[in-house]
């Protein structure tokens, strides 16, 4: 009876666990694993959606694909994209997070640039792509600037020409992301001891040798990891994208979320999309096996 | 290898607060000074000043001759171990160590053959590819150390640099550190709030209180002669006892006792006579009371004193007694309260002493040893 009694408890304490998990395991289940499993199920079907009996097609959409310069084009694309955001992202949050942290600048300067710096962080991307869109404009703000410094000599049509279109929406996507890394940064420059400037101070640091010696390693962990998650975020950018150029002109800013896009909802080759949506999938998953074996590391 | 002369050193911080107030101090070549006093006495901003790592309100400060008041830190000669120690957690002992000369751009072998031959003195030989966090306590303070001594500075500073050590630890790296200061021979300053730290291991001590400098003397008069009720009470564990009585002729006279004065205590202390038919605070050690009823106690006079409690610590027993006098505060803030309303003198006894908590008995009382104080200036007579 009372072993009985037991069991029955211990039984509730190993079930318990499971019970707290399921909801969140049902909906990550259904919300993701199940679209994700449908996805690369359709990547392997001929007409996937389109027919109710669709035909097994191998790896033909993936040859498709691959044989499909466009495809390579917005690979290249994602990765200028990708990487000149990731490194921008990190230098200009370095900086600001530098000057916000050093106590030379005034304190209440530093208070107004806190919140002057971060602002990029309050706005969506559709308000972000808006706010570009009007700034680039060739009757733009920025247009008649640097006209009137000289730099350019006549309107450029940033968003609407193939030579700068893919710089014009990377710049913009590298100032609406930077505030998370002058944040991230600035916390962990707040953490360093203070010590450790003191005691490089009477030996003799410059300033860059500070940086180097001290501020960087000790922030390697931070920059590592917001790194590696603003790599796979913007990887997979597509609103910014969409409302600024769309991917053109004539596809001169298509990644591979535009470049999807357009073969599911405009080509209504779904089975075309589902495997170019595997090959996103795959890279992103790679990268983030990365991240999570690094962080696991420490 | 430099002196170091403090001469009207004053701070005063962003919000007004002086924490330095005219401090002359003057350490000699190859010397070992001790900063002492109670927590937020401004010892450590003393000798980050001396670092340079602390702005210089006025004075001047000269190490080696030299006026270093406008230095930057870099420029002052100076190593300093700090409290938290300050190594890098990202660079293994043997970076730590030579830090200073890589920065100063020297060859990896040269750098080598240095930390090596500093690894030696401090036994880190075998440490020197572990990163701090792999170290203990006592290891990773010697790697501060070897830091410090890297560049063969002309001073060493260091700011409790014990203190995150435990008691034990504390002892040993206590000689270790005296010795090497003595191997090495560089004027070092070295700050604490350990009053048996300062008393083991500086050739003198200099007390502070409040940013005021108390008094500079080797440890030896500090305790002999200490200058004023705070340096008496401050120096010495268990703390002097300090208390009210009056001066009435040859008798030092309180509540229900008289303490007989030989002549040689009032030619000692001149002063001391114009004090007759007045109050004045006297001072006596726990270790100059004595258990009358022991052959050591017996040749003392002695005054009735009631056992509140006692702690037996093997080698001798301290005593909470109570005695039928005022007890006077001699300003140490760090100083634990543990007088309640039953006990107000502390005495040292031979552990052969078979008194016993609760206990009537008769102290005795080393009168040569007594000390005497003014009551309003609290200072020595
Ligand atoms: N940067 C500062 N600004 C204002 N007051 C300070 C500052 N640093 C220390 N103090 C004050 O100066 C006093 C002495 O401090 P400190 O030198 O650190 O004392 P200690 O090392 O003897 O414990 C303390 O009362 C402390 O509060
Ligand atoms: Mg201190």
């Amino acid at each position: 009876m009372t072993r009985q009694k037991r069991s029955h408890h211990k039984l509730k304490r190993a079930v318990a666990p499971y019970l707290y998990l399921s909801p969140s395991l049902l909906i990550v289940g259904l919300l993701m694993l199940l679209p994700m499993v449908t996805v690369i199920a359709y990547s392997f079907q001929n007409s996937a959606v389109l027919r109710r009996d669709p035909s097994f097609a191998g790896l033909k959409h993936y040859q498709a694909i691959f044989d499909d310069p466009v495809f390579w084009a917005s690979l290249w694309h994602t990765l200028y994209f990708t990487c000149m955001s990731v490194v921008f992202h990190m230098t200009i949050g370095m900086i600001f997070a530098l000057m916000l942290n050093s106590d030379r600048i005034n304190p209440t300067l530093r208070n107004v640039l806190r919140v002057l710096y971060i602002l990029p962080w309050l706005f969506t991307a559709v308000i972000i792509a808006v706010i570009w869109r009007l700034l680039l404009e060739p009757n733009g703000v920025v247009n008649s600037i640097l006209m009137q410094m000289g730099i350019i000599g006549s309107k450029i049509e940033w968003f609407s020409s193939p030579e700068t279109a893919l710089h014009a929406v990377t710049f913009a996507n590298i100032w609406a992301g930077y505030p998370l890394f002058m944040v991230s940064l600035l916390a962990g420059l707040q953490g360093i001891p203070k010590d450790f400037y003191e005691a490089a101070d009477i030996d003799g640091a410059r300033a860059y040798q500070k940086l180097i010696f001290i501020t960087i390693p000790q922030l390697m962990p931070i920059i590592i990891s917001i790194s590696l998650l603003d790599f796979i975020w913007t990887m997979q950018v597509f609103p910014l994208i969409w409302i600024t150029t769309g991917g053109g002109p004539i596809y001169a800013t298509e990644v591979l979320s535009t470049y999807t896009y357009k073969l599911a909802f405009s080509s209504y080759n779904l089975s075309q999309a589902s495997a170019s949506a595997v090959v996103i999938l795959l890279i992103s998953l790679g990268l983030t096996l990365f991240y999570i074996r690094y962080q696991r590391a420490r | 290898m430099a002196e170091v002369i403090l001469e009207n050193i004053c701070k005063t911080y962003g919000n007004n607060f002086n924490a330095i107030d005219h401090l002359n101090l003057s350490v000699e070549d190859g010397e070992f000074l001790i900063l002492v006093g109670p927590s937020g006495c401004g010892k450590s901003t003393a000798l980050r000043m001396i670092a340079g790592l602390e702005d210089i309100t006025s004075g001047s400060l000269r190490i080696g001759g030299i006026d270093v008041v406008d230095m930057p830190p870099k420029d002052r000669d100076i190593a300093m171990v700090f409290q938290s120690y300050a190594l890098y957690p990202h660079m293994t002992v043997f970076e730590n160590i030579g830090f200073s000369m890589r920065l100063a751009g020297k060859p990896k072998a040269e750098r080598k053959k240095r930390v090596d031959e500093i690894a030696k003195t401090l036994q880190l030989t075998s440490l020197l590819d572990s990163k701090p966090a792999n170290l203990s306590g006592g290891q990773r303070q010697r790697v501060a150390m070897g830091r410090a001594m890297v560049r063969e500075p002309a001073a060493f500073l260091m700011d409790e640099p014990l203190s995150n050590l435990d008691a034990k630890l504390r002892v040993q790296m206590r000689a270790e550190i005296t010795s090497l200061q003595k191997q090495l021979g560089v004027t070092t300053i070295y700050v604490t709030h350990d009053q048996t730290e300062a008393m083991t291991m500086g050739d003198r001590v200099a007390v502070l209180k409040g940013g005021v400098l108390q008094q500079v003397d080797t440890p030896k008069r500090l305790y002999e002669s200490p200058v004023n009720a705070f340096v008496a009470g401050f120096i010495g564990s268990p703390s002097m006892n300090l208390f009210e009585a009056t001066l009435t002729g040859d008798d030092l006279i309180s509540g229900t006792f008289a303490v007989r004065l030989q002549d040689e205590a009032f030619i000692r202390r001149p002063g001391l006579r114009s004090y007759a038919g007045r109050k004045v605070v006297f001072g006596i050690r726990p270790e100059h009371l004595y258990d009358s009823s022991l052959e050591s106690g017996r040749k003392y006079q002695t005054i009735p004193a009631k056992v509140t409690s006692i702690e037996e610590l093997g080698s001798e027993h301290i005593v909470h007694l109570n005695i039928d006098a005022v007890r006077v505060d001699s300003g140490d803030p760090d100083a634990v309260e543990d007088f309640g309303r039953a006990s107000n003198a502390v005495a040292k006894f031979e552990p052969v002493s078979t008194v016993r908590s609760g206990s009537e008995i008769q102290l005795g009382l080393d009168d040569v040893k007594l000390h005497f104080f003014d009551p309003e200036t609290h200072l020595a007579i």
